[in-house]
């Protein structure tokens, strides 16, 4: 467990998300709307039928992609905190992937903010879901994140 | 130098293993550090151009210079969430 600035709490889990303690984490006096994200296991990809997915990440790096995130929306939207939640490790169909809470004063930057965390996440996060069917198992297709410009090979002499 | 170097998701399957690390002369790039291994594992050579670098647990492009102590990770794209 980990606290960041504006009391937002970013966490890598094990086990089931409580999300109902994520929501009390986020909402202060202050707030006027909190907007979460729930993403959960789905029972089939492409009409295949899944029976259980496992989630695996370079966890030092997705932390850090998490917490990047989360700083990131408090200079792009008028909120109040920010709660981003990863499980990994066997999830069943119906159990929650990630979980987001965002509290705001209003519901517009709220929602706004909440939707830029999960895409920003699908996209920048090393994590990794793998998906198991009654006839094999396969890694998901993902997004390749975008990648810093090359710096010159070799720095001048100062 | 030692390079630490780190496989996930698909390339971890392919390499053999989520950690290796390796010896590799000074001023090499992390593109040369995926050719060792691609010669080494020739199963990994396909993914030169769907996977990413990162160094330090910053993504960094494949030009750049390796130094002691780094560590490096290939990273398939990603799915979580």
């Amino acid at each position: 467990m980990a606290l960041s600035a504006h009391d937002d709490l970013i966490l890598l889990v094990r086990d089931p998300i409580a999300a109902d303690a994520l929501v009390k984490h986020v909402r202060h006096a202050e707030d006027g709307a909190v907007v979460t994200f729930d993403g959960c296991v789905r029972n089939q990809s492409h009409g295949r039928k899944t029976l259980y997915l496992e989630y695996e990440a370079y966890e030092s790096m997705a932390f850090e992609k998490m917490r990047e995130i989360a700083a990131s929306l408090h200079t792009l939207f008028a909120i109040d905190s920010v709660a981003i939640v990863h499980r990994l490790g066997r999830l069943e169909i119906g159990e929650t992937s990630v979980f987001i809470a965002v509290s705001a004063p209003h519901r517009k930057a709220a929602f706004e903010a909440c939707r830029h965390a999960i895409d920003t996440l699908k996209k920048t996060v090393p994590i990794w879901k793998k998906e198991f069917f009654e006839d094999g198992a396969v890694w998901a297709d993902g997004e390749l994140p975008p990648v810093p410009a090359a710096t010159p090979l070799a720095k001048p002499a100062s | 130098m030692q390079t630490r170097v780190l496989f996930f998701g698909k390339l971890k399957e392919l390499a053999g293993g989520s950690e290796q690390s390796i010896e590799i002369s000074y001023g090499s790039t992390i593109a040369e550090l995926f050719d060792r291994f691609a010669r080494q594992t020739p199963a990994l050579a396909p993914y030169r151009t769907s996977v990413v670098a990162s160094r330090n647990q910053e993504f960094a492009h494949w030009t750049t210079v390796l130094e002691p102590g780094d560590e490096i990770a290939f990273l398939p794209p990603v799915s979580g969430g």
